[in-house]
């Protein structure tokens, strides 16, 4: 895929966030405007899937960890093919597919179910030890956390085992977006120095421009190719909260937030010309919801 | 041994590893995962016969349930090792989350449930994860009375898709009357008929009912004892039918009385048959350190306890007619 194609991915991935946020009424749009490219590069370039084969055991697998971070999943899941795009527009309904966080056996592409912080990566080191047990060589295990997530214990109980056998199958790609849900990381409980606390576990480190198509792509082609096995690996990837949106960037209230219809109408228009594209609003502007109440408190 | 001595039986964690090898050897997705007690729960007999099926974690519950999550995603089975209340208590949110939630097929024993566990105090007399467990959709749970029970419900829990919690007490259980009946889900049994009172017991404490019935019967009064190990999903049918015919009851169990088995029982019997009941077990309160004997009369727990209920629901049955 081009570079082109790929950012036109990031940004339909950005559109589909805020628009099944503003559609349900909730969610969590900085998280998920910050994992877009990440999640791009992923589907659409590192990972091999197969849309018509969610299960198929030499796929590369994808744990969510941070799983609020679900509408961009959703989004790039749906533009890759697993389910039809409309779909997203039932998030957080009652009787749909897609739950608020991710959640395994409705959707096909879930691999796993989540929402309390930290649970994720231990999930994805059982997947990664599940594969050496079947023999299978090929398929990795890539887990995405949160960097405020990784205040949790149970992240590095995790890392600890996962280096201890040798999970060099096993990839956690970060989202630094440096935002947690009540402020910025280094004031509510600082992880600096992160890349160091990752490699004493035993990890082997990249660090990358979450944003940067060329950048990522190279980082995920290191992290297969060049970096000598052996070890489990950490892609810290260095994002913004709300990335694409100014009003949301670096701005914990849109951890969770949902945008009324005429404000996701004008964050749509200030992502279209932050991505060069023609100016396109919220496509449903002025259709009634079916939700009685506006939730879009924090 | 003379011909007609009964064998000791085995400690039930002994019966435990035992099972566990022999599940091993018949099912290959089977792994046993451990965090540091591997000698206590006896996993240890497991690790000594399958090394690489064996996965040691060292002592992080929370990656414990989590990893077993994982495995069980790869089409294994894990049987995350640990303590009653490490399981109910410091991985319970990777249990409910990343496992139950999830639907996976992880076996969770729980170790040195309730009261028999040495004298280590209330960190590790765990009183509520039947109270716990019983609370998590998808969950199945079971106590067993007697090492046949243990055997039967680990078979039922690997041929049973989906999470399943079941106790390990840490003492040698006398075997129950052997009856028609062994392990099913959702199913009890009757291991004492009788008519005046039910003795609803799960676990370790149906032999105590069975004791206190013993007591009851030298004052003339036949207690009905009914075995009730799978605590979920519960055999509805058999409490309501015991209950229509004794017009009362007692529940005993090794834990708390809030939440789990008695409470199960109550439940059942309050939507569909009301009738005096009692339960026996820990009265909200935490354990302390002591002798098991001990413990077991100090939170009335003992078969003249259960069988002072019995008298007390009879009672209360007598004024109601």
């Amino acid at each position: 895929m081009s570079l082109e194609e790929l950012g036109e991915v990031a940004y339909q991935i950005r559109r589909l966030s805020l628009e099944m946020i503003t559609y349900s009424r909730w969610g969590h749009p900085g998280g998920s405007l910050s994992l877009a490219d990440i999640l791009a590069v992923l589907y659409f370039q590192a990972m091999s899937v197969d849309p018509e084969r969610p299960d198929w055991e030499q796929r590369d697998r994808l744990v969510c960890s941070k799983a609020h971070g679900a509408p961009a999943l959703y989004a790039a899941l749906a533009l890759r093919g697993f389910f039809p795009i409309d779909e997203v527009y039932s998030y957080c309904e009652l009787g749909g597919r897609l739950e608020g966080h991710v959640h395994r056996g409705k959707l096909p592409g879930i691999e796993s179910s989540g929402g309390p912080l930290g649970i994720g990566l231990s999930v994805a080191a059982g997947m990664a030890l599940g594969l050496r047990f079947k023999e299978l060589p090929r398929p990795r295990v890539f887990c995405v956390l949160g960097d405020g997530e990784s205040n949790e214990g149970n992240v590095w109980e995790a890392a600890m085992a996962a280096a201890h056998y040798h999970l060099d199958n096993l990839i956690a790609v970060i989202d630094y977006n440096k935002v947690m849900a009540k402020g910025f990381t280094w004031d509510l409980m600082g992880v600096e120095p992160f890349a160091d606390k990752w490699r004493s576990f035993g990890w082997d480190v990249l660090e990358v421009d979450g944003h940067s198509l060329t950048g990522l792509i190279d980082a995920f082609h290191q992290l297969r190719w060049v970096i000598p096995r052996g070890a489990p690996l950490a892609l810290i990837a260095h994002t913004v909260k709300g990335k694409g949106v100014d009003q949301a960037e670096f701005n914990y209230k849109w951890h969770t937030h949902a945008p009324d219809p005429e404000t996701a109408d004008q964050m749509l228009r200030t992502l279209a010309r932050a991505y060069g594209r023609p100016e396109q609003g919220y496509s449903r502007l002025g259709m009634e919801h079916s939700k009685e109440t506006f939730y879009g408190g924090e | 041994m003379a011909a007609n001595e009964q064998p000791t039986p085995l400690e039930m964690r002994e019966a435990f590893g035992r099972a566990l090898v022999d599940l091993g050897r018949r099912e290959p997705r089977i792994r046993v995962l451990d965090a540091d007690l591997c000698t206590s729960t006896k996993a240890s007999l497991f690790r000594d016969q399958f090394p690489a099926r064996f996965v040691q974690l060292g002592i992080a519950e929370q990656n414990l349930f989590g990893l077993a999550a994982g495995l069980a995603l790869e089409g294994f089975i894990p049987f995350p090792c640990t303590f009653a209340s490490f399981a109910a208590r410091r991985g319970l949110d990777q249990l409910a989350i990343s496992i139950c939630y999830a639907g996976l097929n992880v076996k969770v024993p729980g170790s040195y449930p309730g009261l028999p566990t040495s004298r280590a105090g209330a960190s590790h007399n765990c009183i509520e994860d039947l109270a716990v467990m019983r609370a998590l959709p998808n969950m199945r749970v079971a106590d067993p009375g007697d090492n046949d029970d243990l055997v039967a419900i680990m078979q039922a829990a690997v041929e049973t898709p989906g999470p399943v919690y079941f106790r390990v007490t840490r003492l040698t259980l006398p075997p129950l009357p052997s009856t028609a009946s062994s392990f099913e889900w959702g199913k009890g049994r009757i291991v004492r008929p009788g008519r005046d009172v039910t003795l609803y017991g799960t676990g370790m404490m149906t032999s105590l009912c069975l004791r206190a019935a013993e007591e009851l019967a030298s004052e003339s009064v036949e207690a009905e004892v009914v075995h009730l190990a799978s605590v979920k999903p519960i055999d509805r049918e058999l409490i309501v039918e015991s209950a229509s015919r004794t017009g009362c009851g007692v529940t005993a169990e090794n834990g708390t009385i809030l939440g789990g088995f008695g409470s199960a029982v109550v439940e059942v019997l309050a939507e569909l048959h009301p009738v005096p009941v009692r339960r026996i077990g820990v009265q909200d309160r935490w354990v302390e350190s002591g002798g098991i004997d001990e413990l077991f009369t100090h939170h009335q727990m003992q078969p003249g306890d259960i069988a002072q209920a019995a008298r007390a629901v009879m009672r209360m049955k007598g004024k109601r007619s």
